[in-house]
Parts: structure tokens; C-alpha cells; sequence
């Protein structure tokens, strides 16, 4: 009878032997292929190992990332950690992040950038040519972008309103890429101590942070209106001076100016409402222009939708503004007026990034055409002598961008923003965004400052938003957004520094 | 004593042994480039260990199974040429002023092995003191558990070692062997009591309590030591050994079924109970959720699978390394499986399993053929626990099942595993010995 038994176990130890031996068949034949293809496997890696990667220059030609051979162990060398958040890191251990990401297959020469020389070279099975990649952005403006900022957490975000081009995109705090982008086992203690910091320096605040904008909304606000033709340049609402001192009362809900300190209230008309940045005034133009309407033009601006810089599939990413509750990553509808009044000032549940608000800028410098930016010039063949080579494989420009108001409506905003820095109410809210006082004459600026509070105690972050020249007749050459994370008002901390990067931007581009 | 020829024996011995030298001598052309033998003396002790492993056995008349030595001989050496092709560094011995790299450690091992395998087969003549000291080597295997509790240490995350000095052993091997002893004893005496007297509830029977609380004690020892000493593999094992000898012994599948509905409900308490037990199945699950984080180890034996595929790489010529080091964790221990499956093969793995095979089916005829329930319940017990083994960590490479830290018996480097495997092949050679004895003696009256 056990002998009997013993036969039955035999059959099911013969089912088990089967079973094991039909899993290793799974692996080591059907699922081979697949696995063999994905990026993470180990001989993929190894392959990747000592792959050289193509350099990255700064727009003047000067080298900000490059690649060698320590031992078989293809090392990346970072020159300039103002530029980390831009270029990213490529890592053996983490992976790649930034334009080491986006333009990955191009650096490393997987592709090329013409369609059929990449089928050509797929064909004949070409060992891979790495590619250089040259940037729109000159160091030094980036680097005395970023000086300016100095310790201080925050984000310079500087284009040209015709092209496109990003000048400047500082994010601070930064770090330097090249300890993790080396040898993989020594990679993982600067990480660590990277990602236990505090002070989050991993984080690319000026494309990836979002921030409450405060009072450089009113651009938005102000220009959308003048486009749908809600108010004029001369508009004035009666009641506004009164609620001024009183408040304003929406739905049960006082809104309340911020302090004005000995400015006597008057019946101001855009500029002056600006210059002085009343509440009061825009949220009474935010409720003329309506919760729909509002909506759709902050769509319109970009906002409600991740963005991007760069062609698409080539590009970096950009978080997703909002002007309302984010639900599946779109814009709710505004709950009630209040919320709607509070966003036409830039509180209320509005967060922005500083690339969508150096967007906003841009479009009142494009006469109302808010542009595509990019932040890669060209493609080149590889050059190891430390300066790019003059093949010239691709070139990228600007997707030409998007009107978002007219041209009319853009003028209106933009006069009204060159008295904010300049009037004679604005110079004592936004005077330091004056590109004069940095040594520039014969052209002006314009700006809004915000002063975005946060509730509680905690500091409000200072942002300016403008661009220059702005004098008329003049074609604005850099728009810039400059955040401060908790640095008091808009005027103390981002206005000056603003008006400094802007100075330098057209000293360098030889305007003055 | 009269001398018994094993020829069966020799001639399957002579043309698998030769297995090592041959592997050495491929690894050594794929790594140099050059026609250079390898460490042939070592190849050479390997093979001259079993062939005065079989003249012993001849030379004691001994009369056990023939095909047991050269199964255990050809598992070995797919095991020894892979760990000679594995770099050295990754453990070895160093004691008396002798260094030993991890092919020769192994080597060392298999001879202190056979030793014991010899000592078994050939010095118990008598199963009396196996048949009436049940009781006290269940005691043994007891003590050795609350030893290994108390006074052991922690290899990743697992419990297992206990350090004596110049050598750590692993007593989850040996309490293996103890375990299996006593379930056999108890088993062979109360198997017709279990097999006749019932309770019924419903459609399921159990047997009478009296005897079915051993049985669950048995269970809570298991599931004590998979919480406490952080074993699943052992654990798992232990409980399958017990399940299949309670098959055997009563032929009751709803036994069987019981044990696994427990076994099931058990692991669904340690799931929800246990972070680290319900982390290891979402790994098992999904490993490629995270390939470069938890499911690093699972993913990178994977893709060394996939790299072997139908022929393998070659010995030598594949495991692929990343800044110096293998990528198969674990490469010589719980994965030497997967390293073997890479180099030689989806082929190559199906040798080895073939080789267990053997063990396990002539393991099952010695049980099937004895001449009595207590010798035929330990041949069982001994072969599920090897054939199981064989199956649970080779299913763990395979992501068949989630992956646990026993060792490939005869494969996997490690003394304590190397010896209790020797011991129960020795085990088994002495019943299929007296089997055979009992048979000729019937025969001659």
C-alpha cells in the first residue's frame, strides 16, 4: 500500500518537475527577446558604460558638459552647476534627467538627426557617432542670473519674446551633476546627501515649481480683459476708490486692499491701477470679464496643461500651471466669485511656474504672441577639441508661437507696465525692475512686481515679471520672471534683480 | 564481508566525472584565450574522491542503489565547474595556513561528504537506532532550532548560522535530516490509526486528534521558524517534506489538502502581519516595477536567463559584469542555478534537472521496494526533502515561485548543505542496501 502511494507521489513529482522545467523554457526562450531589449538589463547597461556622450555648449561656444574614458568607464564632466537644471545628469546609476534625457539618443549617437542617414547607419549597423549639442543660453548671463539669486532659493527665467529662445533658466539651490554622472559605486552617497537635503536642490524650481504669483497676475488679468474688450485703458470702476479703505465686498466676502501705504485712493484707470497694484480694480475686472472667460484665456496662456520647452519628444517639461483647483490635471470651474476675484490678483488658488509667468511677459513683449521657447540651437558632429564643430547637422528654431491677445490689447498692457516701473506711483513698487539704474540709457523697462502671500507666517515669495526695451517704438529683446521663494515684496528682492539681469542681457547683446 | 562488483555504478561514474576536468580546461580557453588545463589536480581529487568512493562501497560489499553515487557525482560537478569559473573572491577558506579558493573549499566539502555518506551506508547496519530514538531525534532537531534561535546570527536577514569557531554551520540541514527520522518513526507507527479512524466533518475528514495534534505542533514549529528565524525557504521545505511523508503514509489526499489550505492561510496571516513577507511576494509578483530597487535581485537572475538562452553563452563567455562586479547576486549560493543556466544553457539547466530527477526517482523505487513502513517512510522523507529543495530554489530562480534562501543540494557552495546532503544519500544507500540483503536472503532459503 505505501508502494502504491509512493507511485502516486512519483506522478505529481514528474507534474512539478514539468511545471519547473516549462518556467525555465519561458525565460530562456520565449521571454529572451523581450528581456534582452529593455534598458535596464545589465549588458544594456554595460554597452552604455563606456558609450561616449556628445558635449554641450553654452550659445558662445564654451563647453558646459563633456564625456571621457576613465579605465573602459565613460565619465561625465559638468563645468558650471548654474547650468544642472537645464542640461540634467547622466548617470550609470540613476538614469538621465534634463536635455541628458531629452536628447539622449542624439548625444550618444543612436540617431541622427537626418531620418535617412539613421536608417542608413541602422542598416550597415555604423558603430554610433555621439553629437554635440549647443545651447541658446550664454553662460554669463546664466551665471550672473544665477549670482544674483545667490543662496537664496528661487528661479531667473529669461527669453527672447520674438524667438523663443530661452537667455536664462536658473534654478537655485542647484548642485553639481558631475559626482553622480562618474563612477556608479561612488554615485550613491552624493545622491543621498542630495536627496536628505532639506533645501530640496534636486527640485528644477524654475520649470518644475509652482508657486502662487500674487500681483504679477494682473498682467493676465489686465490683458485678457483689453483683448475681450471688458475694459479699456481708461475703464475706472466708481465704487473703487471707496473700497479702497472699506473693502469689497463679493458674495458675503470682503476682499481687502493690500497696504498702500501714503497713497491717497483715487479713480485710477489701468495704468495708475497697476502702478500702485489694486486689488480692488482687477478684482472688479475679473468679475466684468467672468469665470468662463477667465478660464479660457488662462487655457490660452498655456496655463491648465503641462508645458514644455522644446520640440516635442525632444523637450524639457514643464509642471502645469493653474488658476483654479487642479482636477485630473486640468483646471476646475471656479467654486464662486470670491475664488474668481482672488484669482484676477493672482491669490486664490492660482500656482504658476516661473517659466509660464516669464511666458506671460513675453507674450505682452510679442505684441500678443506668446512664442514657443526652445533651449537647443543646433546639432553638431562631435568635437573633442573643447570648441564646436562647424558641421552644423540641425537647427532648431521657434515654432513661430501662439496670439493669445491682440495687438492692441498687448500695447495697452504694455504701456501700463512700463508706467509700473517707471511712473511716478509704480517707481516706488517696482522702480528697482528699472534697467536705467544698472547703468542702461536710452532705453526703459517694464514690470509688475508680486508680492504672492502664503497665509500663516510664513514670508511671501517675491516675483517680477517684464521685459525691455519697452520704450515705444523699441522691440523687446529678453522677457524675464524672476522668483524669489519667501523673499518679502516683489520690489525688495525680485524687481532689482530683474532690472540687473535685464541691464546685463543688453550690454552683453551689444544694444548699449 | 564478500566483495560486490557496481558496475552499473562505475560506468556511469567514469564518463560524468569527466565532466570536471573538461569544464575547467572550456572556462580556461573562454578566460585566457590560450589552451591551459585549469587547476587539474583539483579536477583530479574530485574525480579520484568518488572512484575511491565506489571502490569502498565495493570493497564493503555494499548492495545499495547504483545510480544515487553518479547522480549526486554529476550535480556535483556542474556545480564545482561553475563555482571554479566564478571568481574565487566571492568566498573560500582560509585556515591552518592553507587558502583555499571556493572551487577547492567545495572540493574539501565533497570529501568530508562522501566520508560521511560512507560511514552511513556502510557502518548502520541496524535502522534500530534511527526506528527507536524517534523521540530523542526530534528532541535533537529541537535543540538545534532553539540553538540556532538563541544563539544564531543573521546572514541577509535570515537566521541561520551558528559560529563554532573555525566554522560556521547552518543546523537548518542537519534538523532536516532529524526531522525527517522522526516523522518516519511516528508515521510507520501510527499509520494504520491515521488511516482508519476518522472524524468527519462534511465532505473532510480528519484524523483522531490524539494523533493529528503531533502534526499541528509540527505546524507551529515551521511557521516559528519562518517568523522567527526569518526562513520561508526552510520553512516551506520542511512543511512539504512532512506533507508528502503524511501522503505516503495514509494516502489521503484531503490530509494533503488540509496542509495546504493551513499552509495557505498561514502565509495570508504572515502577508498581512509581516512587512518583510509581504514585501518579498509584491517582488515576486512584479519585479520589474522596480527593476533597479527592490526587484533588483530577481530581475538581474532574469535577464541572465534570457542572456543563456536555448544554448547558453558558454562557460566562461557569459555573466555579465558592471564595474567589476557579477550581476546574478548571490551567484554562488541561492542563484547558481541561474549562473549554470546562463552559461550552458536552457540545455545545461535541464541536465541538472534531469540529474535531480534520478535522485528523486530512484529515491521513490528504494522507498517503493523496502521491505518495511519505517525504511520505506524515511526513503520518502529523505528523497521529497532533496527532491523538493531541488525544485523550490531552482522554481525561485525561475520567478515560479518567490525566491527563497535555501541552497541546490550538491550545487550550491556551502559545507553544511554539501554534508547533510551526503548523509542522506548515505541514508538511502543503507535502506536500498538492507532491501536488497533481506531480498537475497528470502530468495536463498
Amino acid at each position: 500500500m505505501i508502494a502504491t502511494n509512493v507511485r502516486r507521489l512519483g506522478f505529481y513529482l514528474i507534474l512539478a518537475f514539468a511545471l519547473v522545467s516549462g518556467s525555465m523554457v519561458w525565460w530562456q526562450v520565449i521571454e529572451a527577446p523581450a528581456l534582452a531589449a529593455r534598458s535596464d538589463n545589465p549588458e544594456v547597461i554595460a554597452a552604455r558604460r563606456s558609450l561616449l556622450r556628445g558635449t554641450i555648449f553654452d550659445a558662445s561656444g564654451q563647453v558646459l558638459a563633456s564625456s571621457s574614458l576613465v579605465g573602459d568607464l565613460s565619465v561625465r564632466s559638468y563645468t558650471d552647476p548654474a547650468f544642472t537644471h537645464v542640461i540634467g545628469y547622466s548617470s550609470l546609476r540613476f538614469g538621465s534627467t534634463g536635455l541628458e534625457r531629452a536628447y539622449e539618443d542624439l548625444l550618444v549617437g543612436r540617431a541622427d538627426p537626418n531620418p535617412l542617414r539613421d536608417l542608413l547607419n541602422d542598416v550597415l549597423a555604423r558603430t554610433p557617432q555621439p553629437r554635440d549639442l549647443t545651447l541658446t543660453i550664454d553662460r554669463r548671463l546664466q551665471d550672473f542670473a544665477a549670482a544674483e539669486l545667490g543662496s537664496d532659493a528661487g528661479a531667473v527665467v529669461a527669453i527672447d519674446p520674438t524667438t523663443g529662445a530661452i537667455l536664462a533658466l536658473v534654478s537655485i539651490p542647484t548642485f553639481d551633476a558631475t559626482p553622480i554622472s562618474g563612477d556608479p559605486n561612488a554615485a550613491q552617497e552624493p545622491m543621498d546627501a542630495l536627496r536628505a537635503d532639506p533645501a530640496q536642490p534636486l527640485l528644477p524650481r524654475a520649470r518644475q515649481g509652482t508657486y502662487v504669483p500674487g500681483s504679477i497676475m494682473k498682467v493676465f488679468t489686465g490683458a485678457a480683459a483689453l483683448d475681450a474688450g471688458v475694459i479699456t485703458p481708461e475703464t475706472t470702476f466708481p465704487d473703487q476708490p471707496r473700497q479702497e479703505t472699506d473693502g469689497f465686498t463679493v458674495d458675503g466676502f470682503t476682499v481687502r486692499e493690500h497696504d498702500l501705504g501714503g497713497i491717497q485712493p483715487a479713480l485710477w484707470p489701468l495704468s495708475e491701477a497697476l502702478q500702485v497694484s489694486s486689488n480692488i480694480f482687477f478684482a472688479h475686472v475679473g468679475l466684468e470679464l467672468g469665470a468662463d472667460r477667465f478660464l479660457s484665456y488662462a487655457r490660452r496662456f498655456g496655463f491648465c496643461d503641462p508645458m514644455s520647452i522644446g520640440p516635442d519628444g525632444r523637450a524639457l517639461s514643464v509642471a502645469a500651471s493653474y488658476v483654479t483647483n487642479p482636477v485630473d490635471g486640468d483646471c476646475s470651474p471656479f467654486d464662486d466669485a470670491v475664488e474668481l476675484a482672488s484669482a484676477s490678483f493672482g491669490q486664490g488658488e492660482v500656482v504658476a511656474t516661473p517659466v509660464q509667468m516669464a511666458l506671460v511677459a513675453a507674450a505682452i513683449a510679442g505684441d500678443g504672441v506668446m512664442p514657443d521657447p526652445y533651449v537647443v540651437r543646433d546639432v553638431r558632429a562631435h568635437s573633442d577639441t573643447g570648441t564646436p564643430s562647424d558641421t552644423v547637422l540641425d537647427r532648431f528654431a521657434s515654432g513661430g508661437g501662439t496670439r493669445v491677445v491682440s495687438q492692441a490689447a498687448a500695447t495697452a498692457m504694455r504701456a501700463a507696465m512700463v508706467d509700473a516701473v517707471n511712473g511716478e506711483l509704480g517707481r516706488l513698487y517696482a522702480g528697482q525692475g528699472d534697467i536705467t539704474l544698472y547703468g542702461i540709457s536710452g532705453s526703459v523697462s517694464a514690470g509688475k512686481t508680486g508680492t504672492a502671500e502664503l497665509g500663516g507666517q510664513q514670508a511671501p515669495h517675491s516675483w517680477f515679471i517684464g521685459f525691455a526695451p519697452a520704450q515705444e517704438g523699441a522691440a523687446p529683446s529678453i522677457a524675464v520672471a524672476v522668483l524669489v521663494e519667501s523673499g518679502g515684496s516683489g520690489s525688495g528682492r525680485a524687481a532689482p534683480i530683474a532690472g540687473r539681469v535685464m541691464a546685463e542681457y543688453l550690454r552683453m547683446s551689444g544694444g548699449n | 564481508m564478500r566483495i560486490a562488483w557496481r558496475g552499473a555504478e562505475l560506468r556511469l561514474l567514469l564518463p560524468i566525472l569527466l565532466l570536471v576536468p573538461l569544464g575547467f580546461v572550456v572556462t580556461n580557453i573562454a578566460v585566457t584565450g590560450t589552451f591551459e588545463p585549469g587547476p587539474m589536480q583539483l579536477a583530479a581529487v574530485y574525480v579520484g574522491m568518488f572512484v575511491v568512493a565506489h571502490l569502498v562501497l565495493v570493497l564493503s560489499g555494499h548492495r545499495g542503489d547504483q545510480l544515487l553515487l553518479p547522480a549526486v557525482g554529476a550535480m556535483g560537478s556542474l556545480g564545482i565547474v561553475m563555482l571554479n569559473r566564478l571568481p574565487q573572491g566571492l568566498a573560500g577558506t582560509s585556515a591552518l595556513g592553507f587558502e583555499l579558493g571556493m572551487a577547492a573549499t567545495q572540493v574539501l566539502w565533497f570529501g568530508v561528504g562522501l566520508v560521511a555518506m560512507l560511514a552511513v551506508a556502510i557502518g548502520l547496519r541496524d535502522d534500530g537506532i534511527l526506528r527507536h530514538y524517534k523521540y530523542s531525534w526530534a528532541a535533537i532537531g529541537i535543540l538545534l532550532l532553539a540553538a540556532t534561535m538563541l544563539v544564531g546570527y543573521e546572514v541577509n536577514g535570515a537566521r541561520l548560522w551558528i559560529d563554532l569557531g573555525p566554522v560556521s554551520v547552518q543546523p537548518g540541514e542537519l534538523i532536516k535530516i532529524t526531522l525527517v527520522v522522526f516523522l518516519a518513526g511516528y508515521l510507520a507507527e501510527t499509520r494504520t490509526l491515521l488511516t482508519s479512524a476518522r472524524l468527519r466533518i462534511g465532505f473532510i475528514s480528519i484524523p483522531p486528534l490524539p494523533y493529528f495534534l503531533p502534526m499541528l505542533a509540527l505546524f507551529g514549529v515551521v511557521m516559528l521558524i519562518a517568523v522567527r528565524l526569518n526562513d520561508l525557504g526552510t520553512a516551506l521545505l520542511f512543511f512539504g517534506t512532512f506533507l508528502v511523508m503524511l501522503f505516503v503514509a495514509t494516502g489521503r489526499r484531503s490530509y494533503v489538502l488540509i496542509g495546504l489550505v493551513l499552509f495557505v492561510a498561514g502565509s495570508f496571516v504572515a502577508y498581512e502581519l509581516f512587512g518583510h513577507v509581504q514585501a518579498r511576494v509584491n517582488i515576486w509578483l512584479d519585479p520589474f516595477a522596480d527593476p533597479l530597487g527592490a526587484g533588483f535581485q530577481p530581475v538581474r537572475a532574469l535577464y541572465a536567463l534570457g542572456r543563456g538562452g536555448i544554448f547558453g553563452e558558454g562557460l566562461g563567455q557569459g555573466l555579465v559584469t558592471l564595474g567589476g562586479n557579477l550581476t546574478i547576486p548571490f551567484v554562488h549560493t541561492d542563484f547558481i542555478f541561474t549562473a549554470i543556466a546562463e552559461e550552458l544553457g536552457l540545455l545545461g539547466g535541464l541536465a541538472l534537472l534531469a540529474f535531480a530527477a534520478v535522485l528523486v526517482f530512484r529515491g521513490l523505487r528504494i522507498a517503493a521496494l523496502a521491505r518495511d513502513d519505517f525504511s520505506a517512510l524515511l526513503a520518502v522523507g529523505l528523497t521529497a526533502s532533496l527532491g523538493l529543495q531541488t525544485l523550490i530554489i531552482i522554481a525561485g530562480n525561475t520567478k515560479l515561485v518567490p525566491l527563497t534562501g535555501i541552497t541546490l543540494p550538491f550545487v550550491s557552495y556551502g559545507g553544511s548543505s554539501v554534508l547533510a546532503s551526503f548523509l542522506m544519500i548515505g541514508l538511502l544507500l543503507s535502506i536500498s542496501h538492507r532491501t536488497q540483503i533481506g531480498t537475497d536472503a528470502e530468495r536463498g532459503e
